[in-house]
């Protein structure tokens, strides 16, 4: 275990000895994959000692920015929950993995871990979200959705950390939503998951943005032809109807496995799509 | 039911006629060692590894396909691994290589075959753990591998369940059918011939794993004389003490099993201390140091037995009034690589398989068939639960057939005091089942809820349905059913209490506590329980088939019921009244008929030890013989049957097929209520394990015998979210007259009603029936697709 | 895995209950292991390994984190609450009294985790409603099914507090 001084102590030490060495911050999917024997890393990099440095969600000119080390339980705290259009959030919160979990698990490391179950990437992808990497070489800004490339496969550098989670602020009229069902109702992967990103100007679908946990691969994305035949229609649940009927289906492929069958995936991607929809909407309206 | 009378079955039966106000019985008292826990002080049995400086660890290596034959088994390069003792495989074994609890079919450490993944071909005992997983990577084994079989239905076929063609898992025994088991009354021909309805169905269930919070663990220590202590958590202490004296080769007195509490244990403790018992014995007597065995959760999974699971096809006939004619069933269970207890579940659920009713022709037939999957074994129901899952939605799709309520048609044909079961036992008392029924059905409200629940439109529908149980109490046939209890009055008024019956959470022996104070007059803190212990706690028979109540009951009922004789006397001496009239209400003792003649509680236990009246006594009670014909399934199988009642409330999201259960009313004759917290927290827990099974719950393996889902993530059991927001527990006291106090087991039937209750509350509410376990949101969702119920 | 006996012993100082205790530890050390094996704290239970169960729940640096997932050279310098340190000696913490009051008590494996969860929610929320309580507690499994009484449990603790009665004495 290495612990580094401060970042670029941990960066300088990532440049050095990646990927012999990784980072380790809540450890919630590193240190189950590590005693499944799935890696066998020669040293963990410890950044558990800079979460009071890296926990920020803040407003920088338009933007939010959240910091990489910040807690699920931590964003719980912030205005991201309370926040009429970014109560996605809140939607995320409230099914991710158990309480138990919350304070250790990080929503950087839900993006590192990069699996289709990484609900915080699902709903970052409709708000467009990008991401800061820093290394020894100096930093950049990617968007989430060139970031992932694969299940647990990152476009980064072994020397690269994932610094901060960045997203415009939406406008006034919109709203977020996340949708995750399965057979129990807390610690669980999900069936399937949907979130939506809605902007509705008199009826209208000014915007709407909308992932699901797969698309057609094995990681989350957006179902773009879905989301431009919404665009402009007025918002109906005939509209949504043919939408995820007519529309869905072309661009997404689900598969079968022990857990369920891809008709029922499909199916199931259509009603939650359907209802996080809804909830959107009625966020915008006023409620919740 | 032709034997004499034994002098302890007299006096159970003199204190059911006799005894009828009770001052402790049936109320509601805290459990003995709930502080202790509420604490975090009492010690689980990995918590003993803390006082322990010198250990060594076991790592069991697992087998790598789930049917091979093994060809060398090379451990050289791993002995070499630093910080290894020594690895251990079949030869290194003294004694005889085999942990099976009913059949001699299961090797400790794998030598001629592997049968399922979970199968240990070595042990890697060392320093600390970790290096005892790094060093078994280290072994290598030529392995033959040879078909896998996960399918039962490839071992027999439906229409005789006769063995088909394929390569044997247990070649050694010729044949891959380990039980077989019938109910053969009057001709089903004949019975359906004079059917107005036949209803036919095909009903399947599933693996089941425990997942109890606590994973197995054994920790043996050397003994001087050669001998080794094993602390351990095993619902059965003499049970594993014979299985580890076997395969050491040492004598009973040589090995003594210690069983601390348990962190749950609901039959997956039953004959799993048999094998890490073993294991670390073994340990412990080559390194001459304690070893320590501890399960990782995913190893527990893979490794210890599971809920066998069913595939049976039943066939129901019935007269235009609901009149059963008929019932004919086939019914296959996959036990596994190993047997297990399988035979005996087979067995419980023959016994069972007709319900609860008065049938005059009946042909049920059951096998139970070696796979390749894990094996299965004991679990809280023990073949009822899966029976009663497909018998009782018989009975509604009957009802549905005849247009009569469920119940309706239910009362019609239960068994009632003075009628016979199918195996044609005479019960001449002590059937509560009816009143079980009515008092269900009023506390839930039923016929005023069917009405509502009839016609509903929208996505969400409510459904109600009930589902009777019956539960033959104890061990019945499979073997001599016997309990014993210590209770020792020691000098100072204080009382030790010891059996051989072991808590996994069940609390049954706080009822025997309650038993052991009635009677004698004392409150319940003058007790101390003292944990199971061959060499000090008496051999009560396993804590298994809910008979701690019935059986360890009786025999503390005897224990104290003879001490109560000996200090009437002895105070009826002192006080110079008859010791009819004395009363004991420690610390005072006195004459009802003249209360100013009293004694201090311990000066009368001072003064029966200078008149030399012991003042312990040994309680031993024996169930009758139970009477069974193989070829037709008549005769008494269990001394005593308890029954229930189960309705049950559902939510069911039309959109996504997800069921949520809203309440639960759990009616349960049980005899008498001892223990009323025990009683209800069964009837809670019960119904939140039921719900698991029924909706959730599913070990699956692939093709190759793996198992795709070995940890709590992945394998689904309810959350306190996933609870009904109401159970409501009702109570019917039909006494059984050979009970203490007329009481009954309530252990396993608090899950057997619980899926079949639901799985009807589902039918009700979406109008169609799922007739497969669990009831995923999948199968509720793509069965109302197919019948055009939903569309997106 | 990779050869363990490489791996030199870090000395590190951790905070229990109020105090400070020094031990010698391996990098790839949990902290339930050390909180148990060598510090004795054995109320802290192990059910999965992976911070699924909640048995092995405690709290570090007011936070709830499962022992079984921090490594306890991350836990340096961190204040760490295990159950025998909620409440005085002698004395039972109103959730612990209000477990036994409500009869919640079965094999009492999932106890510590629960009653950790449950303290952690009472030291956010005075007037936990019983949806609140049902979520702070879904990460917490029980297999013997005392869920109901839990939530009973965590609202009457939550009474007992609010009247002032934090503490009650053992010999009640």
């Amino acid at each position: 275990m290495y612990i580094p001084k401060s970042i670029d102590d941990a960066l300088e030490y990532l440049d050095k000895h990646a990927p012999d060495a990784l980072p380790i911050a809540g450890g919630t999917d590193i240190l189950i994959q590590i005693r499944e024997g799935k890696i066998r890393p020669k040293v963990l990099v410890d950044l558990s000692g800079f979460r009071n440095k890296l926990s920020y969600v803040k407003r920088v000119n338009g933007k939010v920015v959240i910091g990489a080390l910040a807690s699920v339980s931590g964003l719980d705290e912030t205005f991201l929950v309370k926040d009429k259009r970014y109560l996605g959030f809140a939607d995320v919160s409230a099914k991710f993995a158990s309480p138990v979990l919350k304070a250790l698990a990080t929503i950087g490391g839900n993006i590192g871990v990069a699996v289709s179950a990484s609900d915080y990437v699902t709903l970052l992808h409709v708000l467009e979200a990008q991401v800061k990497l820093v290394s020894v070489k100096g930093e950049r800004i990617v968007p989430l959705e060139k970031l992932i490339v694969e299940k647990r496969t990152l476009a980064k550098e072994p020397n690269e950390l994932i610094y901060e989670i960045i997203f415009s602020e939406s406008p006034e009229n919109s709203s977020t939503a996340f949708m995750k069902f399965d057979r129990r109702e807390m610690i669980i992967t999900g069936y399937v998951t949907c979130a939506t990103y809605l902007q509705l100007e008199n009826g209208i679908i000014r915007d709407v943005r909308i992932a699901f946990d797969r698309v057609s691969g094995r990681i989350p994305g957006r179902a773009k032809k879905t989301e431009e035949f919404l665009k402009g229609k007025e918002f109906s649940l005939d509209v949504i109807r043919q939408a995820y009927n007519e529309v869905l289906p072309t661009e997404m492929k689900r598969k079968s496995d022990y857990r369920a069958s891809a008709e029922y995936r499909l199916d199931m991607s259509k009603v939650m799509m359907k209802r996080a929809l809804l909830k959107a909407k009625s966020r915008i309206e006023g409620g919740v | 039911m032709a034997s004499p009378q034994a002098e302890y079955v007299k006096i159970v039966e003199e204190m059911f006629e006799k005894k009828k106000e009770f001052w402790l019985i049936g109320q509601y008292v805290q459990r003995w060692d709930a502080l202790s826990k509420i604490l975090g002080k009492a010690k689980f049995t990995a918590d003993y590894a803390y006082l322990f400086k010198n250990l060594v660890y076991v790592y069991s290596v697992r087998a790598k396909y789930a049917h091979a034959r093994i060809k060398k088994i090379d451990v050289s390069e791993a002995e070499k691994v630093p910080g290894v003792l020594k690895v251990v495989t079949y030869k290194d074994i003294p004694g005889v290589n085999d942990v099976g609890y009913v059949l001699p079919d299961q090797p400790l450490l794998a030598y001629e075959k592997v049968r399922y993944i979970g199968d240990i071909v070595a042990l890697v005992i060392a320093e600390n753990p970790y290096i005892a997983e790094e060093a078994a990577e280290k072994i290598h084994v030529d392995y033959e591998p040879l078909p896998v079989i996960t399918n039962p239905l490839d071992i027999v076929s439906f229409g005789g369940l006769k063995e088909k063609e394929h390569t044997l898992i247990h070649d050694e025994r010729g044949s891959d059918v380990i039980a077989r088991f019938r109910i053969l009354k009057g001709d089903v021909k004949k019975g359906f011939e004079e059917a107005s309805v036949i209803v036919e169905g095909e009903y399947r269930t599933q693996f089941q794993e425990h997942a109890y919070l606590e994973p197995e663990v054994a920790l043996a220590i050397p003994e001087p004389d050669g001998g080794v202590t094993v602390i351990t958590s095993t619902q059965c202490p003499h049970e594993a003490r014979r299985a580890i004296s076997r395969v050491l080769g040492l004598p009973y007195t040589k090995v003594r099993v210690v069983v601390p509490p348990l962190g749950g244990g609901f039959g997956g403790k039953e004959d799993v201390a048999n094998e890490i018992g073993a294991k670390a014995a073994l340990a412990a007597l080559i390194t001459e140091r304690p070893a320590l065995v501890v399960h990782k959760r995913e190893e527990s999974i893979i490794g210890h037995s599971k809920r066998h699971p069913m595939i049976a096809r039943y066939k129901h006939g019935a007269k235009r009034d609901g009149t059963l004619t008929a019932v004919e069933a086939e019914i296959i269970l996959d036990t596994g690589a190993y047997a297990s207890l399988g035979p005996f579940v087979l067995w419980r659920a023959i016994v069972h398989s007709a319900g609860p009713y008065k049938i005059p022709h009946v042909h049920t037939e059951g096998v139970a068939v070696y796979t390749n999957n894990v094996y299965a074994g004991a679990f809280r129901g023990f073949g009822n639960p899966q029976i009663t899952f497909a018998v009782e939605q018989q009975m509604d799709k009957l009802a549905e057939e005849l247009g009569m309520d469920p119940v309706e048609l239910r009362l019609k044909n239960i068994i009632r005091n003075g009628d016979r079961t199918v195996h044609g036992q005479l019960l001449d008392h002590g059937v509560g089942l009816e009143e079980a029924i009515k008092k269900a059905v009023e506390a839930a409200d039923w016929f005023s809820k069917r009405k509502r629940y009839a016609s509903q439109t929208g996505t969400l529908r409510k459904g109600i349905g009930i589902a009777l149980l019956w539960h033959g109490n104890s061990i019945g046939a499979e073997g001599a059913d016997y309990s014993s209890v210590t209770l020792i009055i020691n000098r100072d008024g204080s009382i030790t209490f010891r059996t051989g019956l072991t808590d996994f959470g069940q609390g049954s022996t706080q009822g025997l506590l309650m038993i052991a104070a009635e009677i004698l007059g004392v409150p319940l803190s003058y007790f101390r329980v003292e944990q199971p212990d061959t060499s000090t706690t008496p051999d009560a028979g396993p804590t298994v088939a809910s008979r701690s109540t019935a059986m360890g009951g009786n025999a503390t009922l005897v224990a104290a019921y003879k001490l109560r004789q000996r200090l009437n006397q002895v105070a009826a001496d002192i006080l110079k009244c008859s010791p009819d009239d004395i009363e004991i209400h420690a610390p005072e003792v006195y004459c009802r008929s003249d209360p100013s003649r009293k004694i201090r509680w311990i000066d009368l236990v001072e003064e029966c030890f200078w008149r030399g009246v012991p003042l312990q006594e040994f309680g031993y009670y024996r169930a009758p013989k139970a009477v069974w014909e193989d070829e037709t399934g008549q005769g008494e199988p269990y001394f005593t049957y308890t029954f229930g009642a189960i309705v049950a409330e559902v939510t069911v999201d039309m959109e996504t097929g997800k069921v949520k259960v809203d309440r639960v009313v759990t009616a349960y004759d049980i005899g008498k209520v001892i223990n009323r917290v025990g009683a209800e927290l069964h009837a809670e827990g019960g119904t939140i394990q039921g719900i698991g099974y029924a909706l959730m719950e599913e070990l699956v393996h692939d093709q190759n015998g793996r198992v795709l889902n070995p940890n709590l993530y992945a394998y689904y059991i309810p959350t306190i979210m996933d609870a009904p927001g109401e159970i409501i527990p009702v109570w019917v006291e039909a006494g059984y007259r050979r009970g203490p106090f007329g009481a009954k087991g309530l252990g396993e039937p608090s899950i057997n009603g619980i899926a079949p209750a639901i799985a009807n509350a589902i039918a009700n509410a979406i109008g169609a029936r799922i007739t497969s376990l669990p009831i995923t949101p999948e199968k509720v969702y793509l069965t109302l697709k197919r019948l055009g119920k939903i569309s997106l | 895995m990779v050869q363990v006996e490489e791996y030199p012993e870090i000395t590190i100082t951790l905070n229990v209950n109020g105090k400070d205790y020094t031990v010698n530890v391996k990098p790839y050390e949990r902290l339930i292991d050390v909180l148990r094996y060598k510090l004795g704290f054995l109320s802290i239970k192990e059910g999965c390994g992976r911070g699924e169960c909640g048995s092995c729940a405690i709290i570090m640096d007011g936070k709830l984190v499962p022992s079984c997932l921090v490594l306890a050279i991350q836990a340096r310098g961190r204040k760490i609450l295990t159950l025998e340190g909620i409440a005085p000696p002698g004395k039972l913490h109103a959730i612990q009294k209000a477990l036994l009051d409500t009869y919640a008590m079965q094999c009492g494996f999932c106890f510590p985790g629960v009653i950790m969860a449950s303290y952690y929610l009472l030291s956010k929320n005075k007037n936990p409603t019983e949806d609140e309580i049902k979520y702070a507690l879904s990460g917490n499994l029980c297999r013997c099914g005392s869920y109901l009484r839990f939530v009973k449990a965590v609202k009457l603790a939550a009474e007992y507090i609010r009247k002032g009665q934090v503490y009650f004495d053992l010999k009640k």
